[in-house]
């Protein structure tokens, strides 16, 4: 029991460390904040194509056939989604790493390097890949229509953390940043 | 730059396929199969004789390709109600009994070749669960009426 004593500090040590991290990227927002101008984040979102996640997740579609049918289209609905849901989330895992990798690729060559806002994000990359992979998990469990708050608040936090990737590759490399993001919302990220 | 650049050439063509063509169309549904009904599969060039009179076959083909798109897009992101309405409004302009339009769309799966060429697979998906939950959906409408008319 004495033996495993430090073990379970350095957990607990981790995890304090995650909280912190989650409430500092969802609570204060502060990374995507710092590295994005307020005019720019408007210009963004207006000209952004929209997502197919808030299609995937949203609560219109459920309502409505729980008003509408019968409980085999119930069931049949639940099947769909958590179909489409779940590729969803390993599409957009897999993009978020495909940013992080161009972006690694990049900071190797660069000369500039801010060494703290490199280990935040790359702590963020960590956790995001943690609650992603869980998400999956608890949406195969549970299906989409009972998870849609916590994959809402994680696409929020993912959505932040693309930012600042964006405006870090911004600085570091303007041409690689272009590449990454005209093609982010097509699936066609290239390193 | 170079986008922007061809979507001013096509707009004529975009203008006078929507006024003259599928403005006449009830609905979307109606004109998302009209859309895919005049694109060749082999090549996925897109084919209007009248429209090709007064532009070339390129412009007409973009600019059907545009609004198919467009069209689509609008379909992926309407609701499931609203989807179904749609489908209705298709389903009651063929000349079809529904039950057997019902049956053969969800056994062929014909909406499959409706999805424009150029589209992200992951709506292309969506737009797909979506349309076979309206056709079971409506299925389930159905029922109820056809065994009256057996009973009676």
């Amino acid at each position: 029991m004495i033996q495993s004593l430090p073990y379970l500090f350095l957990g607990l040590l981790l995890l304090a460390v995650l909280g912190w991290w989650v409430w500092d990227a969802i609570i204060h927002k502060s990374t995507a904040e710092l590295l994005t101008p307020r005019h720019l984040v408007g210009l963004r979102s207006a000209g952004a194509r929209r997502d197919v996640g808030d299609r995937i997740f949203g609560s219109q579609d459920w309502d409505f056939v729980l008003r509408e049918t019968p409980s085999e289209i119930h069931r049949m609905f639940q099947r769909e989604r958590t179909v489409l849901a779940l590729a969803w989330l390993r599409r957009t895992r897999l993009r978020t790493s495909q940013v992080m990798h161009a972006h690694v690729a990049v900071a190797r060559k660069s000369e500039d390097l801010q060494i703290g806002m490199e280990l935040k994000l790359a702590l963020s990359y960590l956790l995001f890949l943690i609650l992603c992979n869980s998400l999956v998990g608890w949406v195969w469990l549970r299906g989409p229509v009972r998870t849609r708050k916590i994959v809402g608040q994680t696409l929020q936090w993912a959505a932040q953390l693309r930012r600042a990737f964006e405006q870090l590759m911004a600085r570091v490399d303007p041409a690689s940043c272009r590449v990454v993001g005209t093609n982010f919302n097509h699936g066609t990220v290239r390193n | 730059m170079g986008l922007e650049r061809s979507n001013i050439d096509i707009e004529p063509a975009v203008t006078d396929l929507r006024n003259r063509t599928l403005s006449r169309l009830p609905g979307d549904f109606s004109r998302l199969v009209y859309l895919a009904s005049s694109r060749d599969c082999n090549t996925g060039k897109y084919y209007h004789d009248g429209l090709a009179f007064h532009f070339s076959q390129s412009v007409t083909s973009n600019a059907m390709a545009l609004c198919h798109r467009e069209i689509f897009d609008r379909l992926v992101y309407a609701s499931l109600e609203e989807l179904i309405e749609e489908l209705c409004n298709y389903i009651s302009s063929t000349d079809e009994r529904p039950e057997e339009f019902l049956k053969s769309w969800k056994h062929l799966g014909s909406y499959r070749v409706t999805i424009p060429s150029e589209c992200d697979e992951l709506e292309a998906e969506v737009f797909l669960s979506n349309v076979k939950m309206a056709l079971a959906i409506l299925q389930t409408r159905q029922m109820p009426a056809s065994q009256d008319e057996q009973s009676a």
